[in-house]
């Protein structure tokens, strides 16, 4: 007796349940874009496919983060300061020069941290380790390397960094990622970006707006 | 008036003039017919320009003008335009541009994402499209518009597009509105003649030669992306970009539609497009969706993203995402 009822659930059922699956199917085909690119897992493989001279002129090093499609890199920072290295200077030996009270940092403002708790040159820069940054731990960091210690209170920031929402690509969207370090945007001394004009300005689009 | 012109049409004239004055009514009404079949001819010949210039320029204008819709060349045809384009811009303008028809690359979905969080409004992302994309400089065309808002506003459309002060303003943010590139897109399917169409690698393009300057995709666009040239365009010679693409940044003509192509002549030799390379606080993210390690998918599965006007169906390939 109970078999019989089962069977006819059974068949009466399945249709139903198939018409759903179906469309479902139909569904998740018709997702639109951004089905389109769940969809796509496989890895692009941007040297076989895009023929163009991806090499950039450009001096720079292997992050030492891993993000998803593996290692990137950073451009370099030291090539780019004008007196490294600063133990050239900071040697606790007497040092003889022509206008040292314009080259000793005189340009540099400090405007980096909350009002309240500013930070100090000596967040970052340690008397003893004149080369080199060094975090809160006591890590010694490569003047190129230095969103790690950008990344101890902007852990927020480096992770979008590390991934790409933060930050900028420099010239390629394929081939081997080079990104900016955080002081290819921001000064570290007051990372804030400045106030400043626009460089071109909009005409109304119509009479009304 | 083109002194070759005065040339060509007075010769037979002359001609005819001297030869109308012993034989009458008869010899002068054959040189009339004779000359107003050679006007005419030059007329058509020199459609367009209004002006009839050498004779080479004359055939590379034939052909040009009985050319195939772009979707319907075959690779040979589309070099052949090229080089046409390319003799005529020298013959013209006298300026040597290098003019590509790269097609798409496979496995290729360009999709763009734009930090609202981030952007300062320094507009350096619309100037250098200006440059690049070769826009009208008389009519101060642009692609990209940036939209101050105050907090809480949700669409550009209640947005100051006009501002001219020194940004960012506190308490304001900025949007850029440009093309969406829809996958959906409602420009294509009021197009009466086809000439804009959808790349395999997601662009949204217009074949400028087949555009008869109806103006209905315009009215179809939501996002007014599209933008219409009036007259013919004004670029100084020196300040025009010459690596160019046949749906891209090439001279556009009067009464045509031009729109932004993510820079088809950059984004397909692997470079980023202008906007993206010019923002200063990397508000601007660009790449190829459907590889799953690029920059643009860690943001559309780790930020918080949303599409202008999503609820409309055009499944735009533009997301706007917050820090």
């Amino acid at each position: 007796m109970k078999t019989p009822i089962f069977k006819n659930c059974f068949w009466g059922v399945l249709p139903v349940l198939l018409l759903i699956f179906a469309a479902g199917l139909v569904y998740s085909a018709k997702g639109g874009v951004v089905q389109i690119y769940k969809n796509a897992t496989a890895p692009f493989d941007d040297e076989k496919q895009v023929d163009a001279a991806l090499s950039l002129p450009i001096p720079s090093v292997l992050v030492t983060e891993r993000y998803q499609g593996g290692r990137f890199r950073t451009e370099t920072r030291k090539d780019k300061m004008q007196r490294f290295s600063c133990s050239q200077c900071h040697n606790n030996k007497p040092v003889r020069v022509a206008q040292a009270a314009e080259i000793a940092h005189g340009e540099i403002v400090l405007n980096h941290g909350s009002e309240a708790r500013p930070l100090s040159c000596y967040t970052c820069h340690k008397k003893d380790e004149r080369d080199f940054l060094v975090t809160e731990e006591g890590t010694k960091i490569d003047m190129d390397h230095s969103y790690q210690m950008c990344g101890q209170c902007h852990f927020r920031q480096k992770k979008d960094w590390v991934g790409g929402a933060h930050g900028k690509r420099i010239s390629y969207w394929t081939g081997e990622r080079v990104v900016k370090n955080c002081t290819g945007c921001h000064d570290p001394h007051s990372p804030r970006f400045k106030k400043r004009w626009p460089v071109i300005y909009s005409p109304p689009l119509s009479k009304s707006k | 008036m083109d002194p070759r012109k005065n040339k060509i049409c007075q010769k037979p004239q002359e001609k005819d003039c001297q030869q109308t004055k012993p034989n009458g009514r008869r010899e002068f009404l054959k040189g009339a017919a004779r000359v107003a079949a050679f006007g005419g001819a030059a007329m058509l010949a020199g459609c367009g320009g209004g002006m009839l210039g050498s004779k080479e320029e004359l055939s590379l204008r034939w052909k040009e003008y009985f050319k195939k819709h772009y979707r319907l060349m075959t690779p040979e045809e589309k070099d052949a335009t090229v080089q046409r384009l390319e003799q005529l811009a020298k013959i013209k303008n006298n300026v040597n541009i290098q003019m590509s028809s790269a097609p798409p690359i496979e496995g290729v979905l360009f999709g763009y994402a734009f930090n609202v969080t981030r952007c300062e409004g320094y507009m350096e992302c619309v100037a250098a499209c200006v440059k690049e994309n070769n826009l009208d400089r008389k009519s101060n065309m642009q692609y990209i518009r940036i939209f101050e808002m105050e907090h809480g506003q949700m669409t550009p459309e209640v947005g100051n597009a006009k501002f001219y002060h020194q940004v960012p303003v506190e308490d304001h943010f900025y949007m850029g509105v440009q093309c969406n590139h829809c996958q959906n897109a409602p420009c294509v399917a009021a197009c009466p003649t086809k000439a804009t169409w959808q790349e395999p690698d997601g662009i949204v393009v217009v074949d400028y030669d087949w555009c008869i300057g109806c103006r209905y995709c315009i009215a179809a666009c939501p996002y007014y992306g599209r933008r219409f040239n009036w007259n013919d365009p004004v670029v100084p010679k020196d300040e025009m970009t010459k690596k160019q693409h046949y749906l891209g940044n090439r001279m556009r003509g009067r009464g045509q539609m031009e729109k932004c192509t993510f820079c088809v002549q950059r984004s397909r030799a692997g470079r980023l497009p202008a906007c993206v390379e010019a923002c200063p606080t990397g508000a601007r993210v660009f790449g190829n969706l459907l590889d799953p390690d690029s920059e643009i998918r860690f943001v559309l599965k780790h930020k918080k993203v949303f599409r202008w006007k999503e609820d409309l169906a055009t499944d735009p390939k533009f997301w706007y995402f917050v820090d």
